[in-house]
């Protein structure tokens, strides 16, 4: 044995020995795992996670998430309504445990690619591979007033303490009272998700408050969104709801209680959403995963590897130029996707080349829902729409179909 | 001496390799599963869904399935979320995708709560749906007819409401004009009643 280096046996047998366990070779294992580490656990990242030690047990997956539970983006606009609980919306990570995943919770304090590593705390976290799913930021400083007021102009668009707030404030709001609530200009996470919003305060108006208003000032020209589908539903609650396109709010004065648009309209509020405009995770930027925009994330279609970084996996909100949403479900199966790629690439073996689908609800009162459905190919190595279908209206089955998908992936994502 | 240990060693590989595949071969080790990867969302992994609306496709007869994706696709089945997902699953041919649901193993039934006398009367029901669907709620595979048994009651409800309506067909004319003759003599309790049943058979 002696005369055979590690190197050779390990060149001969054409395997990890870590896929023989620990059993007989405890120190060959710990030196030829291979290791990937994920920035990010929700949607994608959790999902990715999961799924390389599905596709792939002998690699050891790292999971880095500051936050000790996962909350659902998706749903939180009925807590706001009051019709959901946060609670029910909130899951811990134990299910990707029992995946042996390793989670740290633990932010990355900084990524670098040329050795392959990450700061964290003070280790360095060693990587052959590594999927970063930052999720989003906010830029402040987009609007005058807002970086100083940050703590208090709430933005719920990270579902968790700020839902919970806003939905007090909404519940405190007096009857007769105006909320405003701000849409950034795309591209930012959920399209659908300020117009559910809008229609779930809406109905929480019409129902408990209904001499109050909500004013939503849209950035955008139009409903970015199953557009169709809330023009008729904002119609059902022409009473409370006053939808402004082409308001993109340049200004907030906490003091006077105000916002300012760029067509220099200055609306006044009791209560104020103000959902600011969007970048992938500070992470990414931090790490030059951006692109010249210093906002998105531009990945390869059939393996999420960045462009910018090798051995740098995307996946999520954070990503740019697929012709997808930045959905839950979007991220969930770039994590699926982006799983077995990394799997394959560490296997040295080609990836399969899957494109992603996408299912995304909308409730827009306490019993009904609308849906937009979106399928894709891969045409020539890049990510394609082939098909895309709307529900005809909203209704109690698609309600119901809603919350069979949230039963489903949030077991995907986490379980 | 050395070429004769690396040579007893690629021999040793070898079976270690095999024993490693076997060992390793992880759930989605099959085309089937990759090809499937974005169905799990709402279908659950390996078929398994959690949920009451969605149909559980592990253990589904391939046929039916195969069916099943080309109706919805051509919108004889009509559904929002299934017509662009038919579409994307037909991209990779349906062969590999239905075995693979086919070979899953169906969850327990634990989860389903119903009322005895609510099964017992879907039972008495029932018996104008065995011709096709088996006297077990089997169905029948050779027919690409499907298993009702073990199927969440929501998806269940919401088939036989379709079917109720006029609003799914079935291929063959004097198989229609039958399935409208029985729905027209069931009410909404007997619907439910036959969902009862048909969720909690195994």
């Amino acid at each position: 044995m002696a005369n055979v280096s590690r190197r050779e046996f390990l060149r001969a047998s054409g395997i990890s020995l870590a896929m023989l366990g620990t059993g007989g070779f405890p120190s060959f294992a710990a030196e030829a795992k291979r290791k990937v580490v994920v920035i990010g656990g929700g949607w994608g990242g959790a999902t990715a996670a999961k799924y390389i030690r599905l596709t792939d047990p002998s690699i050891e997956v790292t999971l880095l998430e500051p936050n000790k539970e996962f909350v659902s983006c998706p749903f939180s606009n009925l807590v706001l309504a009051g019709i959901e609980s946060l609670k029910n919306l909130t899951m811990n990570y134990n299910g990707l445990r029992k995946h042996g995943v390793k989670i740290r919770h633990e932010a990355a304090i900084a990524i670098e690619p040329d050795k392959k590593r990450i700061r964290v705390g003070k280790d360095n976290l060693e990587y052959d591979r590594l999927i970063v799913s930052p999720g989003i930021d906010f830029q402040w400083d987009q609007i005058e007033g807002l970086a100083q007021a940050k703590d208090t102009v709430l933005h719920a668009w990270k579902a968790g303490p700020q839902t919970l707030q806003l939905a007090k404030q909404l519940q405190s709001l007096a009857d007769g009272g105006v909320a405003v609530m701000t849409v950034p200009p795309v591209a930012y996470r959920c399209p659908p998700g300020p117009y559910e919003r809008a229609s779930m305060i809406a109905w929480y108006l019409q129902t408990k408050k209904p001499k109050s208003k909500l004013i939503v000032l849209d950035a955008n020209k139009d409903i970015v969104s199953k557009a169709g589908l809330f023009k008729a539903v904002f119609k059902d609650y022409a009473a409370n709801l006053d939808y402004r396109p082409s308001q993109k709010v340049e200004k907030i004065d906490v003091g006077a209680k105000e916002v300012t648009t760029d067509t220099g309209d200055k609306v006044k509020y009791d209560v104020i959403n103000l959902i600011p405009p969007q970048r992938a995770g500070a992470i990414a930027v931090e790490a030059d995963l951006v692109g010249g925009d210093k906002r998105w994330c531009e990945v390869d279609h059939v393996t999420y590897e960045s462009v910018k970084q090798k051995n740098i996996h995307v996946v999520g909100d954070a990503t740019i130029g697929l012709p997808v949403p930045k959905s839950g479900n979007i991220a969930n199966a770039m994590g699926k996707i982006c799983a077995t790629a990394v799997a394959s690439l560490i296997n040295d073996k080609e990836p399969p080349v899957i494109a992603p689908g996408n299912t995304c609800y909308s409730w827009v009162n306490d019993k009904e829902a609308i849906a937009v459905v979106n399928a894709y190919k891969i045409d020539n190595g890049k990510v394609v729409q082939i098909e895309q279908k709307l529900t005809p209206g909203k209704s109690e089955a698609v309600a119901q179909n809603s919350l069979a998908w949230r039963a489903s992936i949030w077991q995907d994502v986490l379980a | 001496m050395r070429k004769i240990i690396l040579i007893v060693l690629k021999g040793a590989a070898l079976v270690l390799t095999l024993a490693a595949q076997r060992v390793e071969a992880g759930p989605l080790d099959s085309p089937g599963a990759q090809k499937s990867l974005v169905c799990s969302a709402c279908h659950g992994f390996a078929g398994n869904a959690p949920g009451n609306a969605m149909p559980i496709l592990a253990g589904m007869n391939a046929n039916y399935f195969k069916k099943a994706i080309k109706d919805y696709a051509e919108g004889k089945r009509p559904s929002p979320e299934m017509e662009p997902y038919s579409k994307y699953v037909m991209q990779f041919g349906l062969d590999e995708i239905a075995d693979y649901f086919a070979a899953q193993k169906k969850p327990s039934h634990a989860a389903v709560k119903a009322d005895a006398k609510s099964i017992s009367r879907g039972a008495t029901l029932a018996t104008q749906c065995a011709a096709c669907h088996g006297p077990k709620g089997e169905g029948d595979a050779e027919r690409a007819f499907p298993a009702l048994r073990g199927q969440p009651t929501g998806y269940l409800h919401a088939q036989m409401a379709l079917f109720g309506g006029d609003k799914r067909k079935l291929d063959d004319a004097a198989a229609d004009e039958n399935k409208k003759r029985i729905f027209k003599g069931l009410g909404a309790n007997d619907i439910a009643d036959l969902a009862a049943y048909y969720a909690t058979l195994k």
